[in-house]
């Protein structure tokens, strides 16, 4: 029975803590116009901190926190702070849901988003609301703004990003016969994104596609996939996963002794891949990076490592940092028109031209019909387990490409 | 006038009522009226959340008209919801009116399940548990590579439902339809409960052999649970990609099968009430929680950002303790505390 009153006293706990969440939301009233020259300018970061991609969320939601404070400490918009208001969505579309309507109802005028799940399911709604999410998910889909109007993001798409290495594969070709490409992917929205776009745009360039090899995101081993691979003798292997999975990736390509080049996707491969693979086994791969290495020799990243205190920060802080810089730089141009709301945002951003963030991620431009940040990818290559800056590959804005 | 002390039945069809004494149904009425009543005082927010109960009602009824009354375990629960979403979705892609593609996308839905529930003539408990997930694998492998039909890896977009020249585009408007959705739903399965077929579910899921011996034709009464349970479940998928405007099938996963599961364990099996409690609880559970968090955020300041870990940890608790001290769920519960009251003052 005290088990059971115990019980009954958790749901009345549970009751009255709905209760009191509704009085909290009353309470909010809109400020008077007055106030509000000078109230903080609200942002709700959506960013999974816990679940599948939590190795790359926590340094992102870090690089965001402390991009925001960077712009806070210098003088905010026009003298307005950023009130920034960050969340752990656990890769949860309902739990992201329920926590972006209720930053709204608090008043933020954008949002900081991060993974594909959260980030998609809510394009409509962002629309409806009037609300810009800069997100870290790069489906090439979210740059249409005829599909997605109110949603952004700082680096090249996955498409894009694919189609870089392939150009500058293809532009140091030598040899007489035609190049050969393979796919490697996970059977994931995530990984499927760029495949059909990079597939095309490879046969474009006259490299031979001879195969493809899904390997999951959760994958301890993948020999049995890689083995049929190596038999069609790919020149270049694409890679799209995680950090982990990549590794995984490259470990059993070494043991069974696979001669390739890989590509890995931005996700696939940061600081830590050569510490998780082996440093022989990483050796040599590329990366598509959309924003510096800690260290670089940039201005951006003196203010990171500042901002710190020379603490090494992986490459997914920086660009959780870019995207911060960019959201206040889109913040400060709709505070000089007028004021903060959504839709002012949006415009703002969208006048954006080769704006530079500190030369940490290539300069990012929106137009009111295509949202690609840019068409520039950071080529890196892996070398003595470090991630050694190759070349910024630019590709052309092709209207084909948008939303591909 | 004198009333009687207690309910006493002197006939089958008043044993049957769904609501027995007057003043229960006075009770679910002024429930009703407080219902229709409250979205015009909650902020966009709190609607929401009424809005993700409403749908999770009807997705945790229709599981509990299979697991709790019929015995059928079935883990591909969140799939079938999926395939709801993206039939319903498709048909008012192609101009379908709403209610219409609602109920498409439950038929639908409902002949998937019956598909997958063909192997529950052979199989029970820990083996049909295998064989629905089964079919949540292969679920969740078609809408990624369905093509045209699911999107594929983009998903698909859907405007707000409209009716009759009216657009359901807001939260409270939402509110309204989610409401009368699943009130209806939560009146199909009372009635299912309390027809031949709810009773030949029970007698399955009591003694399968004993049915069979007294005339239940096994074979077709499962496979009518999974075909009405998948309805139900079609019909809250619709419903849900209609009001986010978005759907995919990562949304679908086996994680929605076993939080559905949870709902239908917490509530109380083979209750409808149940249903209710389970489906209110774990959608409430993890915005408390936030709240807590976002509470203690200025003692302790990263707890805002473990919320999400933390949460995981508290569903996984509370279903232990529920199994353990509640193993029949919120709806005993709520019967034991509506005893306590009928009886104040005197406990026994």
């Amino acid at each position: 029975m005290r088990v059971g009153t115990i019980i009954t006293a958790a749901c009345a706990v549970l009751i009255a803590g709905l209760v009191l969440t509704g009085c909290g939301g009353e309470e909010q009233k809109p400020a008077e116009t007055a106030k509000k020259e000078m109230a903080p300018i609200k942002v709700g970061g959506l960013v999974d901190m816990s679940g599948a991609t939590s190795s790359v969320g926590t340094p992102y939601a870090e690089g965001l926190k402390v991009g925001v404070k960077y712009v806070n400490d210098n003088g905010g918009i026009d003298g307005r702070m950023i009130e920034f208001d960050l969340q752990d969505t656990a890769y949860d579309v309902q739990k992201g849901l329920s926590m972006y309507k209720k930053m709204v109802g608090a008043g933020a005028v954008c949002i900081q988003g991060f993974g594909s799940a959260v980030t998609e399911a809510l394009i409509r709604t962002l629309a409806k609301d009037k609300v810009p999410d800069l997100s870290a998910s790069y489906s090439a889909h979210l740059t249409d703004p005829k599909t997605a109007p109110y949603n952004f993001f700082t680096a090249a798409d996955y498409s894009t990003q694919a189609r870089a290495a392939i150009k500058h594969f293809k532009d140091n070709w030598t040899e007489e016969r035609a190049p050969k490409i393979a796919f490697i992917y996970p059977d994931h929205p995530y990984g499927l994104a760029p495949i059909a776009g990079a597939k095309e745009y490879a046969e474009e360039l006259g490299f031979e596609v001879v195969g493809d090899a899904n390997v999951s995101l959760k994958a301890i081993d993948a020999t049995t996939e890689l083995l049929p691979l190596k038999d069609l003798g790919p020149d270049y292997c694409w890679i799209g996963g995680t950090t982990p999975s990549t590794s995984v990736i490259l470990k059993s390509a070494k043991n069974i002794g696979m001669d390739t080049t890989f590509f890995i996707n931005i996700w696939g491969c940061d600081e830590n891949l050569s510490k998780l693979a082996g440093e022989d086994a990483a050796e040599g791969a590329y990366s598509n990076q959309a924003a510096a290495v800690y260290g670089q020799d940039v201005p951006g990243m003196k203010v990171i490592m500042e901002m710190t205190d020379n603490q090494p920060q992986m490459t997914h802080f920086t660009r959780g940092f870019v995207s911060a810089l960019t959201m206040a730089e889109g913040l400060k141009r709709a505070a000089a028109k007028g004021p903060v709301t959504g839709e002012s945002l949006k415009e703002a951003l969208e006048t954006l031209r080769d704006y530079d963030p500190m030369g940490l991620a290539p300069a990012i431009s929106f137009f009111p019909d295509d949202h690609r940040p840019n068409m520039a990818v950071f080529l890196y290559k892996v070398e003595g387990g470090k991630l050694t800056f190759i070349k910024e590959q630019i590709l052309e804005r092709r209207a084909d490409w948008l939303g591909h | 006038m004198q009333g009687k002390c207690g309910l006493f039945f002197t006939s089958y069809r008043g044993e049957a009522q769904i609501f027995q004494s007057g003043f229960q149904k006075l009770m679910v009425g002024l429930f009703a009226a407080v219902l229709i009543a409250v979205p015009l005082g909650l902020d966009n927010y709190l609607v929401s959340v009424m809005n993700l109960i409403f749908i999770a009602v009807i997705g945790a009824v229709s599981l509990n008209l299979l697991t709790g009354a019929c015995g059928q375990i079935s883990l591909g629960h969140g799939a079938f919801i999926g395939v709801g979403a993206f039939a319903a979705g498709q048909c008012s892609l192609h101009g379908v009116p709403f209610p219409l593609a609602i109920l498409s996308g439950g038929l639908v839905t409902a002949l998937v399940g019956m598909v997958f529930g063909v192997p529950s003539l052979r199989l029970k408990g820990i083996y049909l548990a295998i064989a629905t997930l089964a079919a949540q694998l292969v679920l969740e492998f078609v809408f990624l590579h369905g093509g045209e039909v699911t999107g594929g890896s983009n998903g698909l977009l859907l405007d707000p439902p409209q009716m009759f020249g009216f657009s359901f585009d807001s939260e409270i408007r939402m509110y309204y339809l989610l409401f009368a959705f699943a009130a209806l739903s939560l009146l199909m399965v009372s009635n299912i409960m309390r027809s031949k077929y709810g009773r030949a579910f029970v007698s399955i899921r009591d003694f399968y052999l004993s049915a069979e011996i007294n005339g239940v034709n096994l074979f077709w009464y499962k496979i009518i649970a999974f075909g009405v349970s998948s309805f139900l479940a079609g019909v809250a998928g619709g419903l849900w990609g209609h009001y986010t405007g978005y759907i995919s099938g990562e949304q679908f996963n086996i994680g929605l099968s076993i939080t559905y599961l949870a709902m239908v364990v917490i509530g109380g099996l083979g209750s409808v009430l149940g249903s209710v409690f389970g489906a209110v609880f774990l959608t409430v559970l993890p915005e408390v929680l936030n709240v807590l968090a976002n509470g203690l955020s200025d003692y302790i300041p990263a707890i805002t950002q473990r919320v999400g870990a933390i949460q995981h940890g508290v569903f996984g608790l509370v279903l232990i303790l529920f199994l353990v001290y509640e193993p029949e769920g919120l709806a005993h519960r709520w019967r034991l505390i509506k005893a306590y009251w009928k009886l104040y003052p005197f406990a026994h």
